[in-house]
């Protein structure tokens, strides 16, 4: 019994001993990076860019999230992270009030706070890289539709509902460009789809028929895009009526090979991730401070600083060409 | 005969909560010496930090709660697979009647507790009135529950924006530990002194050894039944104001698979799951095992370079039970064995080994 014991207690001390070396060599800078969702392809997207930019810079790179959207969870990590006294936490927050709880006391313990993606409270983090203004996706979606009717004619727009704050903000760009370039065209309808595929389906075959003239379907929530596709192939319309809008590659991949979608617009994930890296190590070493009007990073550049917002810049178009490089 | 004194004591020594300590140090020792480090600001960081150890009693209040509201339910030989979801309830009422019905937040979190007790309630009606077995009927009320708090914020409201009074709950420290670990020691000793010292307690176990027996002993076995079901839904309530002021906000998926770790932890703590033994201190201890298990592993530079604490933590956790679960049956079949050996006498061929 006893040598047992004795056994068990010198195989422990030897597996602590092993285990723990691997710790104490880390003298590199260690940058945390928290996705909403770590098995969410859009964040494991981010992730290969972040990946680069720490390789880039030789810093350790700590990827960690909740299996499933829990906010609770991304607390506990940013809170696990404090106590290994990591230099730098790079956060999509999930909810914004709870989680900045928590990194307010990550910045208390003096680790730099970056968030991406979806940002928390203003005081609980030094910058928010901004991955699309709406003023950027407004002026995008437009000229890509001006681009494909040669800046003539009409086209309708499916939005995700009257209410929905982004979507209100992203048309009023929309709008204001549309005015401001293009007086040849015109928005005939815009109808609410309710963040529905088979919703915004009906719809965009409600608008054909109502709309002989229709050139093009805008569509500014992501069901939407896949849904005013299907509309259009079924209606036998395919290059007649063209779709454009903002989405995930992935569900409009299809689409964009039969000729029915052009373009999908969103962000280049990976270049989030890097520009995040990038600017949360910045900061660390002390070469990016508040107030700051621009900042570069790496390979990609120069990014521009609004307040502080760093701004990853022109959305992404994704079309025929480029769309099959991205998974999620 | 003779050495009865030391057997007494060997028994002590190999009691199952003993047992459960010895695991508890060794893990905790373990983590200490593998998971904390210098970090390169040279400041010491990981598990061996006082930080940390307050995390751990924070992270653990909740699930602890729910296992304490646990253990007289599994001592009756019931279950309450509701607790997690009325957790998530409570959390929204509470976060409903302070928001939306601008109720000031002792009486929004009053109306909550009455709000859990009410959900206890249901299920003790239905299983002591209707007499169906506790694990189907709360297996329903698991989904009611939820269900319900998914309807009220059509699964897309969030309360946040608590006061700063509020939050200090779970957030700040009070006395020099954090202020929700009082609420967890008062209920704590609360339940223990209900189950180790008082008829209530002694009832439960009976119940759970032999209903029938109960019965005809002239216990009000419904009543009683009753009383650990209510008292279940009330520390749920608790654990769901606890949990709003830890994370600042109340969410419908808040508490959610908790009440598989609560169970967990008081079958870990030594509690018979069909009923009449077990404790109190045996509960809290299989809480802690499990918590610094999981902080544990997060602080292992090896676990970390992997990115899967939460992946392990599961992993170990169900690992860890089952080998109490073992290691508890163990020294009964060691006597079984050794009786068996000494009643064959002699040159007993082939005695039945375990495994």
């Amino acid at each position: 019994m006893k040598s047992l014991l004795r056994l068990a207690l010198a195989a422990g001390l030897l597996l602590t001993g092993t285990l723990g070396a691997s710790a104490a060599a880390s003298s590199k800078l260690v940058v945390a990076f928290l996705p909403k969702s770590k098995g969410n392809a859009y964040f494991i997207s981010c992730k290969a860019g972040a990946e680069k930019a720490a390789k880039e810079l030789g810093v350790e790179l700590l990827f960690d999230g909740p299996t499933d959207s829990n906010a609770a969870k991304q607390n506990e990590i940013v809170e696990n992270w404090i106590t290994l006294g990591v230099d730098v936490i790079a956060v999509a927050a999930e909810n914004k009030e709870g989680i900045s709880t928590a990194l307010r006391k990550a910045q208390k313990a003096g680790i730099k706070v970056v968030t991406y993606d979806a940002d928390s409270m203003p005081d609980s983090r030094s910058f928010f890289v901004n991955q699309a203004t709406p003023e950027g996706i407004g002026h995008a979606l437009m000229d890509d539709a001006a681009r494909l009717l040669n800046g003539e004619g009409e086209f309708a727009i499916i939005t995700a509902s009257l209410t929905a704050a982004n979507q209100r903000e992203w048309q009023k760009h929309i709008e204001a460009r549309l005015k401001e370039k293009y007086p040849k065209m015109k928005i005939v309808a815009v109808r609410p789809c309710d963040d529905l595929k088979d919703k915004a389906q009906s719809e965009a075959t409600a608008l054909m028929s109502a709309n002989p003239n229709l050139k093009l379907i805008m569509a500014i929530c992501s069901p939407g895009v896949p849904g005013a596709a299907e509309a259009v192939k079924q209606a036998g319309k395919t290059g007649k009526v063209k779709v454009i809008g903002l989405g995930l590659p992935n569900e409009n991949k299809r689409y964009v090979h039969e000729g029915v979608t052009d373009t999908v617009i969103l962000w280049n994930t990976g270049d989030l991730g890097y520009l995040t890296i990038y600017a949360g190590v910045a900061l660390a070493k002390g070469e990016l401070k508040p107030g700051a009007k621009s900042f570069k990073a790496g390979t990609l550049g120069t990014f521009a600083i609004a307040g502080d917002h760093i701004l990853l810049g022109k959305p992404f178009a994704f079309n025929k060409g480029n769309i099959d490089q991205f998974n999620f | 005969m003779n050495d009865s004194g030391t057997r007494d004591w060997k028994s002590l020594l190999l009691r199952h909560e003993m047992l459960l300590l010895y695991v508890l140090v060794a893990e905790w020792l373990f983590f200490y010496f593998a998971g904390t480090t210098t970090n390169r600001r040279g400041v010491i960081v990981g598990f061996g930090t006082v930080d940390r150890q307050f995390d751990i009693l924070r992270h653990s209040c909740e699930i602890g709660l729910l296992a304490l509201a646990l253990t007289p339910v599994i001592l009756t030989a019931g279950i309450d697979l509701s607790v997690g979801s009325l957790l998530g309830l409570c959390a929204i009422l509470f976060g409903k009647f302070w928001h939306d019905a601008g109720m000031a937040i002792p009486v929004a979190a009053a109306l909550a507790l009455a709000c859990g007790a009410l959900g206890g309630a249901l299920n003790a009606t239905l299983i002591t009135a209707l007499r169906l077995p506790p694990l189907i009927v709360t297996l329903g009320t698991y989904s009611l529950f939820r269900g319900l708090a998914e309807a009220i914020t059509r699964g897309a409201i969030t309360y946040t924006d608590f006061p700063a009074g509020f939050l200090f709950v779970g957030q700040e420290r009070w006395l020099g530990l954090p202020t929700q670990a009082w609420i967890f020691f008062l209920v704590a000793s609360g339940v223990w002194v209900l189950v180790h010292r008082t008829t209530f307690g002694r009832s439960f176990r009976a119940i759970g050894f032999a209903p029938e027996g109960a019965r005809y002993a002239g216990l009000p076995v419904e009543r009683r039944l009753a009383l650990a079901y209510v008292l279940a839904g009330l520390i749920a309530a608790l654990a769901a104001i606890i949990y709003t002021a830890r994370l600042g906000q109340a969410k419908a998926d808040a508490g959610t698979g908790y009440e598989l770790f609560a169970i967990t932890a008081v079958v870990l703590g030594g509690t018979s799951i069909f009923g009449g033994t077990g404790s109190v201190h045996g509960t809290l201890l299989g809480v802690a095992a499990i918590a610094v298990l999981k902080n544990g592993l997060a602080c292992l530079p090896v676990v970390m370079r992997m990115n899967a604490a939460e992946e392990m933590s599961g992993l170990l956790t169900g690992a860890l039970l089952l080998l109490a679960l073992t290691g508890s049956v163990l020294p009964r079949l060691w006597s079984q064995w050794r009786a068996h050996r000494s009643a064959a006498a002699l040159p007993s061929p082939k005695p039945h080994t375990p495994t």
